[in-house]
Formats: C-alpha cells, sequence, structure tokens
C-alpha cells in the first residue's frame, strides 16, 4: 500500500499546486510560492491552454522533488490523469485532491476514498450473506 | 497426568487471551480508521467553504482593483524561498513496514535570524530588585519578543500582497486570511489521510494474517 522507503523528514518542505488560476493566486497570497535559482517553481497554472502532457510531466516531477511536502491538485485537474494519480502511492509527498471554482469536490473520485472503499463494499457483502 | 491437563488448561487460556488481545487490536484498528475517515470528509468539506470564500474576496479584490491589476502576469518570478513551509516527522519511526507522516504548518517564517537573540538575555544575571519587578522584566521581554515576531509575519504578509502593488483592495487582503486558513485545513487534511492509510495498511495485514 504505502511505500516502504523511509519518509524523508523535513523542516522546510514545499507545498506544489497543480490548479487553476485563482487558487493559485490565493495559495500565493498565503505565503507557499517559491522559485528556485533554476527559476523552477512549485506550482502549475492550469487553463484551456495547458495541456494533459504538461500536467502528467509536472505531477512527475511535483512527486519526485525531495523538497515537496504535500501536492494540492484540483480535482478536475487529477482527473484528467487519474491512472497516474491513482497509481501514486508514496506517503510523502502527501496528494490531496481540492476543489476548484468551477468543479465542486466530488468524494467518489477522490484518489484515497477510492483505495479504500472496497474495505465498505467487502464489509456489506458479508453482511448481505448472513 | 494431572499436570499434562493443567498444562494444556493453561496454554487453551493464553491463546484464549491472544485472540482476545488481538481482536481488540484490531477494533481499535478499525475505529481508527472510520475516525480519520470521517475527519478527512469533515475537513474537505470545510476547506471548500474556506476556499470559496477566498475566491468570493478575490473577484471582489478584483472588481474593486481591476482585472489586470490581480493576474498571473504579475507573479514573482525572481528567485525567493516560501514563507510558508512544512514540516514533516515520522510519526512511528520503529516501525518502517508502516509510515506514517505527520505534517505541520510554518507559517511567515522570514530569512532574517531569530528575533528573541536580538532581545538582550539577563537570566544570568543577579538581581537585587524585588522578585515583581523582576518578572515584569521578563514579562516585558516575553512581550517584546512576540511584538517583534508578529511585526515580522506582517512584513511578510505586506511582501506577499506587494506583488499586485502598494495599495491594495481590504478584499484582497480578506482573500489571503481565507487562504492561510485553507491552509491550516489542507495540513490536518494530510494528516487524517495519513493516519487513515496507515491504519488501512494494517487491517490488511491483520486481513491476510489470518487468511
Amino acid at each position: 500500500m504505502a511505500g516502504r522507503a523511509q519518509i524523508p523528514t523535513s523542516n522546510s518542505a514545499l507545498i506544489a499546486m497543480i490548479a487553476d488560476e485563482d487558487t493559485i493566486t490565493g495559495f500565493l497570497l498565503a505565503g507557499v510560492g517559491n522559485v528556485d535559482i533554476r527559476r523552477k517553481t512549485n506550482y502549475l497554472i492550469v487553463d484551456n491552454k495547458t495541456t494533459v502532457k504538461q500536467i502528467e510531466d509536472t505531477f512527475k516531477e511535483f512527486t519526485n522533488r525531495d523538497d515537496i511536502a504535500i501536492v494540492l491538485i484540483s480535482q478536475y485537474v487529477a482527473n484528467m490523469i487519474r491512472f497516474l494519480v491513482d497509481s501514486y502511492n508514496k506517503p510523502v509527498p502527501a496528494i490531496l485532491e481540492i476543489p476548484s471554482k468551477d468543479h465542486p469536490y466530488d468524494p467518489a473520485h477522490d484518489s484515497v476514498l477510492s483505495r479504500v472503499k472496497y474495505l465498505f463494499s467487502t464489509e456489506s457483502v458479508a453482511s448481505d450473506r448472513r | 497426568m494431572a499436570e499434562i491437563e493443567s498444562d494444556q488448561l493453561q496454554r487453551a487460556s493464553l491463546d484464549e487471551t491472544k485472540v482476545k488481545n488481538e481482536d481488540e487490536e484490531e477494533e481499535e484498528c478499525i475505529l481508527q480508521f472510520l475516525d480519520s475517515l470521517d475527519a478527512y470528509l469533515t475537513l474537505v468539506d470545510s476547506l471548500s467553504s474556506s476556499l470559496r470564500q477566498g475566491w468570493f474576496d478575490l473577484a471582489s479584490a478584483r472588481q474593486s482593483m481591476g482585472h489586470t491589476r490581480i493576474s498571473s502576469k504579475l507573479f514573482d518570478h525572481k528567485v525567493h524561498s516560501a514563507s510558508t513551509t512544512i514540516n514533516i516527522t515520522e510519526l512511528d519511526a520503529d516501525n518502517p513496514s508502516d509510515p506514517k507522516p505527520q505534517f505541520s504548518l510554518s507559517k511567515w517564517a522570514t530569512t532574517k535570524e531569530n528575533p528573541s537573540s536580538e532581545v538582550p538575555n539577563n537570566s544570568n544575571l543577579r538581581h537585587r530588585a524585588p522578585t515583581g519587578v523582576l518578572e515584569d522584566d521578563e514579562k516585558s521581554n516575553g512581550t517584546q519578543v512576540s511584538s517583534v515576531v508578529s511585526n515580522d509575519i506582517q512584513k511578510e504578509r505586506s511582501k506577499s500582497l506587494t506583488i499586485f502593488g502598494g495599495l491594495v483592495s481590504p478584499k484582497l487582503r480578506t482573500a489571503q486570511v481565507s487562504f492561510e486558513t485553507a491552509l491550516d485545513k489542507i495540513v490536518e487534511i494530510a494528516n487524517a489521510r495519513s493516519s487513515m492509510l496507515s491504519s488501512f495498511s494494517q487491517l490488511q495485514l491483520n486481513k491476510k494474517s489470518s487468511s
């Protein structure tokens, strides 16, 4: 289930974001924006010109960086790369699906909840048999 | 014969106790899983409210300041570190098969040295003054430190706002507060997620070992 590698503990890890412009703007106001020496940011603004390949590459980049603790991804963006998000199973960085302005949060699509929901379906099958 | 029987009885009661303990552990694990699942769903709902408030305030600020003054084109692309970061610790380092990271938020950390180091530390000096005066001195030192720290935090907050110009709408400031609140909830959600996945993997292990 979760990766068996040791968790990289850190005192100042970043929050990465893959979301729409307003969400990114808001979180940058809250002070999470980071630009490193290579001029790489810890966010990707997704608009109608952003390709699925760009989103996939950014997701892979963020999940492989050691200095990122949490990756926030709008759920509608996560749905575009659902296979990649669902197959991710490391404890850090934590992938959190968040709502966006135009797409409210749907627990049925959340990768963490879909991973654990089979536990309930097994239980309901067992109770039906009784 | 009697000895063999008592041995067998002892073993049976030990086995029974062991099974009972395992059942209790499993029930505890299930409760922990359900609690963290409930916390996760509640927090996501709460996060949605904070984000909605933030988007609304941002839209209001955009309306009063103008669309071009609040745009991604104004984002700072110069090299700079994040003021708000995350601290990660491992909750159960003795159990490498069940990693459980714990996240905590560090808001508005400044790049300056710790302001308390700038306040003189008189604790090693002996004072002949009455204790009350000394305590007042210590309290005023503590107040000075906290006011220096809150000034630094306000400076960092203002720095984030200056991306959009010197004079900004009050709605932009309230949007900033809404998104800061959202960040607190995000960290709690991350911890609930970690707890949920940890207890879920424990339940799976128990299921495999029992089958």
